[in-house]
């Protein structure tokens, strides 16, 4: 009886779940294994020689190489499987991650913000039963894509990797996937609203991945602290290591145990944290949409602002290692000379410099495409209905969402390379000058508008396939991060107006690639404002 | 009342992909007339008023608001309008207060005495967040804002639909205040009891079309009377009489409850006259009926169907 009480009818939900998600589901496992599966089967010809896998391997162990992709454990000799288990297990793994949490909170708060959750408890509905029913949604999509993780290796069948490897593997970063899965219905649990949950989510996300990249550069062994670390810990190839994968599932359970135990306790629609009291009166600096949008969004501008300053310092923090050629040679010092030595040294930094840009730049990106989205969100929850029916024109709400989306895009790339810039200046004995920065804030930012106004565009044109917007974001960060590891063609490269910009602050800034990107994207504003204003609104 | 009309659609078209929402909306509404709107669900009242805000674009005819095309010129027009939609979805971020205050910026207003005294007469608490708010709170925010707002058409969409039957009647007494200071009022509502109290005129859409518009007394010329009678002599014409309707039999010797066209009553009641009468009370047609009439599926549609 009791289990009725907690758990009736979690089969149905689960089949409505189901519907209802599938086709996100479905672009989501697509996305993921077709990534792993190709970039595995491009590693190959990549790195088919042991003179490329040497080179590559000298490469890894460089901090800057470490920070991003994890530490370099495997041994001599190195193989083409060793070499894909140090670069690519990281950077999955932030998907796999970045896929649970919106899974989570989309299955959790999102249904309980949308009210329907209350009509679903109103029925004969075990009080756990929906968050059963998520639990059950996010252990088969990990099952599945754990799956053909698996599968897509065996296929790809790296020159040495084997059977063990290749499951360790996948198996690892299901389980990643999953812990974090349910880290973030724990984090449910706490704020009272979806958007909270995923600020929370991202926030657990953003140290853990810094901690890790920390421990990584200083002391490996100081990584088993950090639960995103635990997956560099699995030793593909080689010792074939499950103990992580058993921490993976401990984890998720002891955060599902509470989240269980929190969600049977709390009133619906309620967190741990209490909703304050708001203001009796607006602040005379409410006027209009644009500081609408600014008392919305605040939170979300601040966090993204204070994030990649943190990113940004982090990464800065191991500049002085990579700087430092002579620490690894000390021959070098002899024969290029001191101030030879640091001009060699500094173009070692602004190399990474230039990868750390894109980052950079898809982090900056996000905040603004969401709210440039948000454009739509907000109309279609119909928080906007009404704020049509006063004097103000779809125009100049149109412009202060697209505007706010550009500022905070700008904003948050520079913060990142602000927060870069001063971690430098405190931590090299030789700082890369303010002028590197602003290149690569001048390189990047016209490219970045491109973006934004397609995505606004898509809002005044075709609403419904907004979310293309992300898609095509995704798709620069990939190509431009991983082009080079994986040789991708100059013309797939720019797909994405990022793919034109030179490597600032490596090559010089080209005005006439800037000049280009802002005349395209004042055309492509005008003919988004367009759309727009003739569109019918969401009813 | 002067003869130019403040709000003027004709044969108003919506379409949706193939779906036609609306067909054919004919109505007008003159100054310092509070206009009723009724209709069943989806026979097109949301969508007629959200054309009439711009927020949809008509497909075919057209729609002026104080002479001014309503989708060009919609926000020349919304300066004049206050509105409250049926469905109301407030940032859950933000208090009630602020959202009122910030309704009336949007329209270039300030939080005055009267919005004071609204929140106290609605008994709004305006420093809880929205995402707190029960329907018929977040009710109250959007009709506080708007009946503080100084304009000269106000549109309510079913304004009363979650609000406890006080703060109805304090709804009711505002906006029979507004007519008073000679505003016009477009009311879209099921509760006919309200709109009977308050409409100078009615219009009845359906299916996407305006069936009937005009004041409840017209209206109930086009409708039935009932009539409950009690006669001396027998009465075996009487069913058979142009205009009678739904005759049945009551207890006690001929008496009949009965329907009459209200252009048939004259011919109806001298029939029954010449019989003797020993009782009769006559009922005249409610909003209800009306309602019932036009709402009904079985009733033919005017294309035929």
């Amino acid at each position: 009886m009791r289990l009725t009480q907690l758990l009736g009818h979690t089969g149905l939900l689960i089949g409505l779940n189901f519907k209802r998600d599938w086709k996100k589901l479905l672009i989501w496992i697509v996305v993921l294994t077709g990534l792993l599966t190709m970039i595995a089967a491009k590693f190959d010809s990549i790195y088919g020689t042991q003179a490329s896998r040497d080179a590559i391997v000298k490469t890894l162990k460089m901090p800057a190489m470490v920070s991003l992709f994890g530490a370099f454990t495997a041994h001599a000799p190195y193989t083409t499987a060793k070499v894909f288990a140090t670069e690519m297990v990281v950077f999955i793994a932030i998907f796999m991650v970045i896929m649970n949490m919106t899974l989570a909170v989309a299955t959790t708060r999102g249904d309980e913000d949308d009210g329907l959750l209350e009509l679903i408890r109103a029925h004969a509905v075990g009080r756990l039963a929906p968050l059963c029913a998520g639990v059950v949604e996010l252990t088969v999509v990990n099952l599945i894509v754990g799956g053909l993780f698996g599968i897509g290796l065996q296929i790809a069948s790296l020159p040495g990797a084997d059977a063990a490897g290749n499951w360790v593997i996948a198996v690892g970063l299901a389980a990643l996937g999953w812990s974090f899965g349910m880290i973030t219905l724990l984090i449910a649990q706490v704020t009272n609203n979806a958007s909270g949950t995923t600020m929370l989510s991202y926030t657990v996300l953003g140290i853990m991945y810094v901690a890790r990249m920390i421990t990584d550069v200083s002391d490996p062994r100081l990584t088993w602290w950090v639960p995103f670390g635990w997956i560099e810990k699995i030793n593909a190839y080689q010792t074939n290591r499950w103990l992580p994968i058993g921490c993976y599932l401990l984890l998720g359970i002891i955060c599902l145990g509470v989240a269980a135990l929190l969600n049977s306790q709390r009133d619906l629609g309620a967190g741990l944290i209490a909703p304050r009291r708001g203001r009796s009166n607006a602040s005379a600096w409410l006027q209009g949409p644009v500081t609408l949008i600014w008392r919305q969004s605040r939170g979300l501008i601040v966090a993204w602002l204070i994030g990649n300053f943190v990113l940004g310092a982090s990464y800065a923090s191991v500049f002085s290692t990579i700087g430092d050629i002579a620490k690894s040679n000390p021959m070098i010092k002899q024969l290029l000379g001191t101030s030879a030595l640091a001009a060699a040294n500094r173009v070692v930094v602004k190399n990474f410099i230039a990868v750390l840009a894109i980052v950079m730049v898809i982090v900056a990106l996000i905040p603004a495409v969401q709210l440039m989205l948000k454009l739509v969100s907000d109309e279609q929850k119909g928080y906007l209905h009404q704020v049509y029916a006063t004097a103000t024109s779809r125009w100049y709400v149109w412009a202060s969402y697209t505007g706010w989306a550009m500022v905070t895009g700008m904003g948050v790339l520079a913060s990142g390379l602000v927060g870069m810039y001063l971690m430098g200046l405190a931590s090299m004995k030789d700082p890369i000058s303010w002028l590197t920065y602003w290149h690569v804030f001048l390189a990047y930012v016209p490219a970045m508008l491109v973006i934004i106004a397609v995505a606004s565009v898509l809002t005044g044109w075709l609403p419904k396939w907004r979310y293309l917007a992300w898609a095509w974001v995704f798709y620069g960060f990939f190509s431009l991060y991983l082009g080079n590891r994986i040789d991708l063609p100059k013309w797939a490269r720019r797909l994405t107006p990022l793919g034109f910009v030179n490597k600032v602050p490596i090559k010089a800034l080209s005005w006439s690639t800037n000049w280009w990107c802002l005349a395209l994207t004042i055309l492509i504003l005008v003919v988004a404002a367009i759309g727009y204003r003739r569109r019918d609104l969401a009813q | 009342m002067t003869n130019e009309p403040l709000l003027k659609v004709k044969h108003l078209q919506k379409r949706f992909g193939k779906f036609q929402a609306l067909r054919d909306v004919d109505f007008a509404i003159y100054p310092g007339e509070v206009f009723g709107f009724i209709g069943p669900n989806g026979a097109g009242k949301s969508t007629t008023i959200r054309v009439l805000l711009g927020i949809l674009r008509a497909s075919g005819g057209n729609a002026a608001i104080f002479g001014q095309d309503v989708w060009k010129n919609s926000v020349e027009i919304h300066k004049r309008i206050a509105y409250v939609p049926g469905d109301i979805y407030l940032w859950p971020n933000l208090s009630g207060g602020e959202i009122i205050d910030l309704f009336l910026k949007l329209n270039g207003e300030k939080h005055t005495k009267k919005t004071d005294a609204l929140i106290k007469r609605f008994e709004l608490d305006p420093r809880k967040k929205a995402r707190t708010y029960s329907k018929g709170n977040r009710q109250k925010v959007a009709l506080i804002a708007a009946l503080s707002t100084d304009a000269d058409l106000y549109i309510f969409d079913e304004p009363t639909s979650g609000l406890d039957p006080l703060n109805e009647q304090t709804f009711q007494d505002e906006v029979l205040a507004l007519k008073q200071q000679g505003k016009s009022v477009l009311l879209s509502s099921h509760i006919l009891s309200e709109v009977e109290k308050m409409c100078d005129r009615i219009g009845i859409i359906r299916e996407g079309r305006i069936v009937e518009t005009g004041t409840l007394a017209e209206m109930r010329r086009l409708t039935r009377t009932t009539i409950d009678v009690q006669t001396v002599e027998p009465t075996p014409e009487l069913e058979t009489l142009d205009g009678v309707h739904g005759m049945t039999m009551q207890s006690g010797t001929n008496h009949v409850n009965l329907a009459v066209d209200s252009d048939q009553l004259t011919a109806v009641m001298q029939y029954l006259t010449s019989h003797q009468l020993i009782s009769l009370t006559t009922t005249p047609p409610t909003l209800e009926d009306l309602f019932m009439r036009y709402y009904t599926a079985d009733q033919p549609t005017t294309d035929g169907k």
